[in-house]
């Protein structure tokens, strides 16, 4: 009846639009392009309404985010951007950090080019970074997001810092 | 190291861990890294179509109900209406107008030729398990009987003239009542009626007035 849809909705309105910031960082992040991130925040916005119903008081931020980045995925291998990831041994296998790069990534101009380095991050690294140190989610939720085991996500951050390391480094130099 | 336990203890202020936490490029990014707000226009909009999705989702919801039961409501009603008046009645009309087409195409209009209805009469006796009154009309010369066969029983057939024209009176024992009714069926002209625990059926292709006097002469004598 109205009334059940009315109640749905300032429900939905409570529960899930305070994470709008949340969502429109990730898409921002994922599709690197603002007007894209806002159009497919408001699609998925509309999907996670219609499918409120599963909802089951779990942490609404993270089913949110869920549904966002599926959102995402899909318009983004809809316009062809393949989301490879391409094994990089070389970039695992890095030794741990130096005093000297350590005091370089103080730098100044490392931070000003922390936002190029991160969008230059394949698209599953840049998913488990943003997940995991702009939204603080644990390996377990960003799994469950991602939809890859624990090992996975842990492997992608791994490899994912090591990169933004050589390429702060890289713009240091 | 964790960078949430780096971010506690630089909070905690530990130049150590705050050390880590300015060094390590995962902490950096949490640090640093720029977090898209979204903008205020995109919440506006979002709500209205929120407001709009659930505005269309009531009546479609209630819309489906509704017609769903309005289907099954008129499946039953066409269900019962087929059961009911259709089938047996319609039914009933074309299987008397097939028996009449049979007698007049066939070696089998009469199985008792007479004109005498003393004859016809006492023919039906030894054959069915009713009396059907056998009446002589004026203008509509008896010429015979036979026996006819309808849904389950057996049925008298008894045959009057006029000119050219041939009419086929069916009757058979019936306990439903129903008040003279005539149709037209393929241009052949039929009236029933009932009458004494008997259901009648005239076929003839006279025209309707003379079907009429047919059977009201009938009825009447």
């Amino acid at each position: 009846m109205a009334f059940d849809s009315a109640r749905k909705l300032a429900l939905f309105e409570q529960s899930v639009l305070p994470h709008l910031n949340a969502a429109y960082n990730l898409a921002r992040w994922l599709t690197r392009s603002g007007p894209d991130a806002e159009d497919l925040v408001q699609e998925a916005s509309l999907r996670a309404f219609r499918s409120f119903g599963t909802f089951q008081g779990q942490d609404a931020r993270a089913w949110l985010l869920a549904i966002v980045r599926n959102t995402c995925f899909t318009f983004l291998k809809k316009r062809g951007d393949q989301p490879a990831i391409e094994f990089d041994e070389q970039a695992h296998s890095v030794a741990d950090e130096s005093p000297d790069a350590e005091s370089a990534l103080l730098h100044q101009a490392a931070v000003g080019s922390l936002n190029h380095c991160l969008e230059a991050l394949p698209l599953e690294y840049r998913e488990a970074i943003v997940l995991r140190e702009l939204e603080e989610l644990s390996y377990k939720e960003i799994s469950e997001i991602a939809r890859v085991p624990v090992g996975t996500v842990m492997s992608r951050l791994a490899r994912a810092r090591k990169r933004l390391q050589q390429c702060l480094e890289g713009a240091l130099r | 190291m964790n960078c949430e336990i780096a971010r506690r203890m630089s909070e905690a202020n530990d130049p150590a861990l705050a050390q880590h936490q300015r060094s390590c490029p995962s902490c950096i990014v949490g640090a640093h890294a720029r977090y898209y707000e979204a903008p205020p226009a995109l919440e506006q909009k979002i709500r209205a179509s929120l407001r709009r999705e659930a505005a269309v989702a009531v009546p479609w919801r209630w819309i489906a109900i509704v017609a769903s039961i309005l289907l099954a409501v008129s499946a039953v009603w066409n269900f019962t209406l087929l059961r009911s008046r259709i089938a047996p009645r319609q039914l009933l009309a074309e299987n008397v107008l097939s028996a009449h087409l049979r007698s007049l195409n066939g070696p089998h209009l009469l199985d008792v030729p007479s004109t005498d209805q003393h004859t016809v009469k006492p023919w039906f006796a030894g054959k069915l398990d009713f009396s059907p009154p056998v009446k002589e009309l004026d203008g509509f010369p008896l010429l015979g009987g036979r026996i006819e066969y309808f849904e389950g029983h057996s049925a008298a057939a008894l045959v009057y003239g006029r000119r050219a024209h041939i009419v086929n009176l069916f009757v058979w024992p019936s306990a439903v009542s129903t008040p003279e009714s005539s149709q037209t069926h393929n241009g052949y002209q039929m009236r029933t009626w009932s009458a004494s625990g008997m259901t009648f059926w005239a076929v003839s292709d006279l025209n309707p007035a003379e079907l009429a006097d047919f059977v009201a002469l009938y009825r009447r004598n």
